[in-house]
């Protein structure tokens, strides 16, 4: 059964089939989703980026590698300039695949045209905001582009956590784009503290506790109620 | 189970079942990537181990919550679906646009390959149409 890494070979080889879309997708290289606390998860990468995306990214990369795929699929050729689907408003997901009865939108599928992305504000924001970045910014930037959960971990941490239920691959990409969403969060508030106690360098264990600790506070933490009885 | 735990600090947990045994052998785990995601996120180049390992053990806690939550709710339709994560994460909208997004990527990933496939398949048949022709 072709799993994640036959499509991407396949979307390498037809990008390297039709060279005018990915200059066209690596440049237009914005999704922005709006509640993003960083700028962009935008899921286009620069061009470097799509060809040298070693095939374990697959996890959480899975939309920029996919974007040189949709770019010279016959039917997409013509879209992908602004080939952007925010959010999976615009794109069609059929509600049946393997496991995929339960995705509860039913959009009808448009290979071609995504309405509602492209987004040319954002994108062009994004693009501004890019071109100015300095070298580290970048290789920064890179670096959280490209991260990401490995697949194979996920699914046997999954599988280890269930009991060796059968996890569908769905749902690992679900579950590592949160991890990687959450360590983020951590990170982040990581940071502030350091900030707010005027240290530098490397982030050291205790920031990370007192991030924990503030992100718990928030609610942001999952906890079992360690009392059922007084619910 | 050999265990996806990271560093020789990583103990067995009382909500996951990683033991630990392997920790020498499974020095990497999550871990590798997790250093690069750290940096793009605003940590040094170089991370502290400790910190990345402190890092990975809160990824997995939270990780093993989250689908124990999920198994909860999910447990009255006795499989665990996709469902299950996107209601547990409705309250954090950056998280759920991003998971919304991440999904209908791979559905057009599907229908790319399924294209590319269909593809091939015409391509082979010309081909052998042509040799037996010649």
């Amino acid at each position: 059964m072709k799993q994640s890494k036959d499509p991407f070979e396949a979307a390498f080889e037809e990008q390297e089939d039709s060279p005018p879309e990915s200059p066209a997708d690596a440049s237009a290289d914005a999704r922005q989703n709006p509640n993003s606390s960083i700028a962009a998860h935008s899921s286009q990468s620069q061009p470097q980026d799509q060809l040298q995306l070693p095939h374990d990214d697959n996890a959480k990369k899975g939309p920029s590698q996919f974007t040189p795929g949709s770019g010279s699929g016959s039917a997409n050729a013509s879209a992908s300039g602004s080939f952007t689907a925010t959010a999976g408003a615009g794109t069609g997901m059929k509600s049946k695949e393997e496991e995929e009865e339960e995705e509860e939108e039913n959009m009808d599928v448009e290979l071609g045209k995504f309405p509602s992305s492209g987004d040319p504000d954002k994108m062009a924001k994004m693009q501004a905001i890019l071109s100015q970045f300095t070298e580290e910014q970048m290789s920064r930037y890179e670096s959280f582009r490209r991260a990401g959960f490995q697949k194979s971990n996920m699914k046997r941490l999954l599988a280890s956590i269930t009991g060796t239920q059968k996890i569908s691959v769905p749902m690992t990409i679900v579950v590592s784009g949160i991890a990687k969403m959450f360590v983020g969060e951590v990170v982040e508030t990581a940071r502030i503290v350091m900030q707010e106690r005027k240290e530098s360098g490397p982030i050291r264990p205790c920031h990370l506790r007192e991030a924990y600790r503030r992100l718990k506070l928030e609610g942001k933490i999952f906890k079992r109620p360690m009392s059922r009885l007084f619910r | 189970m050999t265990s996806s735990g990271g560093g020789s600090s990583s103990k067995p947990r009382s909500a996951s079942f990683q033991p630990s045994e392997t920790s020498l052998k499974r020095k990497r785990g999550v871990f590798q990537k997790l250093q690069h995601m750290m940096y793009g996120f605003g940590d040094d180049p170089n991370p502290l181990p400790e910190s990345v390992a402190l890092t990975e053990d809160i990824v997995v806690e939270y990780v093993t919550e989250l689908v124990h939550k999920a198994q909860d709710i999910g447990s009255q339709r006795g499989k665990l679906s996709v469902e299950d994560f996107l209601y547990l994460i409705r309250k954090d909208l950056p998280k759920l646009n991003r998971c919304t997004e991440l999904l209908s990527m791979n559905e057009e990933l599907k229908q790319a390959r399924k294209v590319f496939e269909s593809d091939e398949e015409k391509l082979r048949k010309v081909f052998e149409v042509d040799e037996t022709v010649e």
